[in-house]
């Protein structure tokens, strides 16, 4: 079984290192994709064995998570790709219990969730807050009932990988793959997975405030295009 | 007074402004006319506002200037939506255009070089 994870990257040259190491260890090959960062996340990846490929006009998480999902389907026949995060949040080895399902023939896609009983490390009580009030917007919006719904960390089929398709480029993709899972029937699960925020990472991670900008990209795209 | 001497000089303007267009055929002969027939019933309207009355009354809104400032805003909303949607549009084709550069140019460079054969 091939497995491709894939990593959307802007200004993570100090992390993205490490996170790329962490995944290579579990993963047949590594795609970043480098979001027209403005320090060395691009030689920084190259360096360290991964397919780097550079969007010359930053675009977001959501488009640089499609683009590098493009490449892998056209040149890398991945069986199931991985979404991962360059900041170093998320524990590659981890990735196995993914995999699981999708292994078994049980899912199509399996999402990471950071309340399925292993504790996430440092998580700030408003964000814990706004992540509970994400899981009900998704089941009002959505229909589907998921425990995290903000998670990056998740792994898809060829299947689900060709199926799920993009269309939000900023931060409201997470809410959108789910979305997706409903209108197109995709077989899903959730797994635990640990993630460690520290001070760093919380620095660089964007505000609260992104929960409105999430909300407002789903509404709009459900209402109005 | 002043208004309307001003929005009839406007007018008068746009549809200056339209007939060189038209001569100098860069719109059609339709849309000659449909935006000279608009501003001079913006003119109309701006000399006699008390026409709009037959428009409103037959439409059962209460004044003539009400039934322009409702229009206004309704048409003002929809270019506003139509705009929003065009905005959507073009930053989907930016990002494609994007992502094809990036997927393209990692292609091109995890090809093996080509050596030069030439004798």
């Amino acid at each position: 079984m091939r497995v491709v994870a894939v990593i959307p990257a802007y200004n993570e040259a100090s992390r993205i290192g490490l996170a790329i190491r962490d995944a290579l260890a579990y993963v047949d090959a590594v795609v970043v994709v480098d979001d027209c960062s403005q320090d060395q996340t691009f030689a920084v990846s190259l360096a360290e064995g991964a397919i780097v490929l550079r969007h010359v006009v930053n675009r977001g998480q959501g488009a640089a998570l499609q683009t590098a999902t493009d490449y892998a389907l056209r040149f890398l026949e991945p069986d199931v790709i991985v979404h991962f995060d360059a900041d170093g949040q998320m524990q590659a080895g981890e990735i196995a219990q993914l995999l699981e399902p999708i292994v078994q023939g049980r899912a199509d896609i399996v999402l990471g969730s950071r309340f399925l009983g292993i504790e996430a490390e440092n998580m700030p009580a408003l964000r814990r807050l706004l992540l509970r009030a994400g899981v009900i917007f998704t089941v009002v919006l959505s229909g589907i009932k998921v425990t995290d719904s903000q998670n990056g960390f998740r792994a898809l089929s060829r299947k689900a990988a060709e199926d799920i398709r993009i269309t939000l480029d900023r931060m409201a993709h997470a809410s959108e793959i789910l979305d997706l899972i409903k209108v197109k029937s995709l077989r899903y699960e959730e797994r635990p997975v640990t993630i460690r925020y520290s001070l760093d990472t919380l620095g660089k991670s964007p505000s609260n405030w992104r929960a409105l900008g999430i909300a407002k990209d789903m509404l709009k795209k459900k209402i109005v295009r | 007074m002043l208004f309307q001497i001003a929005l009839v000089s406007f007018a008068a303007f746009a549809i200056f402004k339209t007939w060189k267009q038209f001569s100098a055929r860069k719109i059609s002969k339709y849309w000659f006319i449909v935006a000279v027939l608009f501003w001079v019933v913006v003119a109309v309207v701006a000399i006699v506002p008390e026409a709009t009355n037959i428009v409103a009354d037959y439409v059962g809104v209460g004044r003539g200037a009400d039934l322009v400032v409702y229009t206004g805003l309704v048409s003002l909303f929809y270019i506003a939506h139509r705009l929003m949607l065009r905005q959507h549009q073009l930053s989907d084709e930016m990002t494609e255009l994007v992502r094809q550069i990036a997927i393209e140019k990692a292609h091109m460079s995890s090809l093996p070089e080509q050596t030069n054969t030439a004798d």
